[in-house]
């Protein structure tokens, strides 16, 4: 891994990082050793979705504002996979989104280095913006279909103008394809003549070709076929463990985000409703929406086996219930739940690491 | 084992293209009984949404049946003219698509559409017909049907407009569902209450099923029997339990390998090397032969058919020997 740039600079960070304030998660010594190399401080993330002004005005519609993300603070730390998993809408992308700096928070901060990830646009934030990649979802449109393969993986060391000389920059591109299992003779070709599978390693390269230290990834096995699936997921963890790195891995398969993450967090409507380490998270689920997300996975070994369906549907998020949002399809709720929204708050033994935001939990109302 | 409601013998799909003919379902063969669950597994372009097309008369031109037939009840069906098939299609056969918002008309309101496919293919007068859509809306756990009959498809989620497309397919009782992907636009907890419902509507009206999907979990809970295709081909054919445990071909073996497991803990995934083969570089003998680990020189030069192995079928050399020594 190359060091960061410039000395002072590196022992600046080294000091915010000793005093960074643990970002609101209590962060005990049980985890994956590592200094911590994210974190997201009560991020929040709004999109105004009114109608227009004029329709406003004229017929007297109300501003509209959608809250896709909402107050949501983790840390991850080096070397380690967090995962993020929920339904449609629960707000995991734009978590990833607001993570690599594609959308600014509207509230909260988000520390890479434990430098506000706000200052990325200046000059000494665009150095450390390489050590932070990103793979999509859909390997067809992230790849620009005009460009050959060559280019593509080129493109962020033209962009942060890593390297210039071209003779450098083949050998680098070949380097970077044979890391993901490709052939050098493939840079000449174009996405059209790859497979899925093929594809999503292209985005791989392209995102390693800066030596980033920390990926997000976006849901990226999920528009694959289950065998190219365990290709793409093998070689995430084969990139880790051979170069070290750090990921978000956002995605709504659960037997997935027990393949790959050290720690997961359940989302719902914006929200963390359970962060717990993996081993954790899927013997012992606490809140009641991880048990009834877990209880609705088909399994393959209860064959015949009829499972529990969860009951009702995830609510409009521009209309969320009071309160706690799950209540309405909790089999726990009570008046405390319809009224106020529980805090993600340690759970247990603080060395568990187990936090979850439940008022029944905490009362104790459920094991 | 009584007589199969479905038979499908033979069938051939081809794809007639500038740059010659290709081939997209090869041979195909398979038998669904009255009542029974049979699960199509595979990956992305195996031909799975294919055969399931073909049964149902929707395949798009140029993709045509070149050899083989289909019978349903005893009486063919791949031959009748397009006025005849679209008789057997909603009154015997009915079909859930993969996206709810494209199988149903936005323009008309879900009661219209429920009562017209009641009407087409029932007596019934247009009151009875509401009466009865309204019956189909509550028996999909649809809250509030009086009202709801009345709601364009825009004003249903994903959920609930999936439940429209089921009790839509089920209007008119037929004796077979084609379900191809039926739950795979949708989340995880809606996914499990469709699959639910459809489980037990059909096994109320004794409808058979042929589910077509990429998702073992939802097979391993729904089906009876399973077919898995590979390349325009079945690779394996048996009853549920059977192939995800005791999987007879090299290839499903893989699959079931490939599927992360939340039971047990692994560093790796078992991996399939390579991609499926492209339509137009389709190799010779067993199409999976250059990405099998077992492979030996027969698979490269002859196709094997399906064959017993273990209680299932598979099309594959390495058991050839079975039904001999079964013999002996």
């Amino acid at each position: 891994m190359n060091p960061l740039p410039g000395g002072s600079e590196d022992a600046s960070l080294r000091r915010e990082r000793v005093s960074s304030p643990a970002s609101g998660t209590a962060k005990p010594a049980a985890r994956v050793a590592g200094e911590v190399i994210v974190s997201a401080d009560g991020i929040s993330k709004y999109f105004d979705v009114s109608a227009p002004w004029l329709n406003r005005v004229l017929e007297g519609k109300p501003r509209t504002i959608l809250r896709a993300v909402d107050d949501v603070s983790f840390s991850i730390r080096r070397g380690e996979t967090l995962s993020l998993v929920g339904e449609s809408g629960c707000g995991k992308s734009t978590v990833a989104r607001v993570l690599v700096g594609l959308f600014a928070p509207t509230k909260g901060r988000v520390e890479f280095f434990g430098r506000d990830l706000a200052e990325m646009n200046t000059a000494t934030g665009r150095s450390l913006r390489q050590k932070l990649q990103m793979i999509f979802q859909d390997p067809y449109a992230s790849l620009n279909p005009r460009w050959r393969v060559a280019d593509i993986v080129a493109e962020p060391l033209r962009a942060h103008g890593v390297m210039t000389e071209s003779g450098r920059i083949t050998a680098r591109v070949d380097e970077l394809l044979g890391l993901v299992r490709l052939s050098p003779a493939d840079k000449v070709k174009y996405p059209h003549q790859f497979s899925g599978g093929q594809r999503q390693r292209i985005s791989i390269a392209r995102a390693l070709a800066t030596n980033p230290e920390f990926l997000v990834c976006d849901e990226p096995t999920s528009a694959l076929d289950v065998s190219v699936q365990a290709q793409v997921l093998n070689l995430m963890k084969d990139l880790q463990r051979e170069l070290g790195l750090t990921y978000l891995f956002i995605s709504h398969n659960l037997a997935v985000v027990h393949h790959i993450s050290n720690r997961v967090g359940v989302m719902y409507l914006g929200r963390i409703v359970e962060l717990a380490p993996k081993a954790r998270l899927f013997s012992l689920p606490r809140h009641p929406y991880t048990r009834m997300l877990l209880d609705a996975i088909p399994d393959l070994d209860m064959t015949g086996r009829a499972r529990t369906p969860v009951a009702g549907e995830v609510p409009n998020p521009l209309n969320p219930p009071s309160g706690c949002t799950f209540h309405p399809r909790c089999p726990h709720a009570n008046e405390r739940c319809r009224r106020e929204a529980p805090a993600l708050r340690l759970h247990g033994d603080p060395g568990d690491d187990v936090q979850v935001a439940c008022h029944a939990v905490e009362e104790g109302r459920i094991g | 084992m009584n007589s199969p409601l479905l038979e499908v013998r033979n069938l051939r799909i081809e794809f007639p293209t500038r740059r010659g003919t290709l081939l997209a379902v090869d041979d195909v063969s398979f038998a669904i009984a009255p009542g029974e669950v049979l699960g199509v597994v595979g990956e992305s372009g195996a031909g799975k949404s294919l055969t399931g097309a073909a049964v149902i008369g929707l395949l798009e031109p140029p993709g045509r049946i070149a050899r083989g037939e289909v019978k349903l009840a005893g009486l063919r069906i791949d031959n009748l003219l397009p006025d005849e098939m679209r008789k057997v299609r909603g009154r015997e056969i009915g079909a859930i698509f993969q996206d709810p918002l494209t199988s149903l008309n936005p323009l008309y309101t879900v009661g219209q559409q429920l009562t017209e496919t009641i009407t087409t293919h029932l007596h019934m007068s247009q009151q009875q017909a509401r009466s009865r859509a309204i019956d189909l809306l509550a028996a999909t756990g649809i809250p509030a049907p009086e009202r709801r009959i009345d709601h364009y498809p825009h004003q249903f989620s994903g959920g609930m407009r999936q439940r429209v497309v089921i009790a839509l397919a089920l209007a008119a009782e037929p004796k077979l569902v084609i379900a191809d992907e039926p739950t795979t636009a949708l989340d995880v907890s809606i996914q499990a209450q469709i699959i639910q419902l459809l489980k037990t509507l059909c096994r109320e009206k004794k409808t058979a099923v042929m589910l077509i999907t990429h998702d073992m979990g939802v097979i391993a809970e729904t089906a009876d029997r399973v077919a898995v295709m590979y390349a325009g081909r079945i690779a394996e054919i048996g009853p549920v339990a059977e192939v995800i445990h005791r999987p007879q071909h090299p290839y499903t073996a893989g699959l079931m390998g490939s599927i992360p497991s939340m039971e047990h803990e692994s560093e790796r995934l078992a991996q399939i090397e390579g991609s499926m083969p492209r339509l137009t570089e389709i190799p010779a003998g067993c199409a999976f032969h250059p990405r099998c680990e077992k492979a030996f020189a027969r698979c490269g030069r002859e196709r094997p058919e399906l064959m017993p192995a273990g209680s299932s079928q598979a099309a594959c050399w390495l058991h050839a020997g079975d039904s001999a020594r079964r013999v002996a």
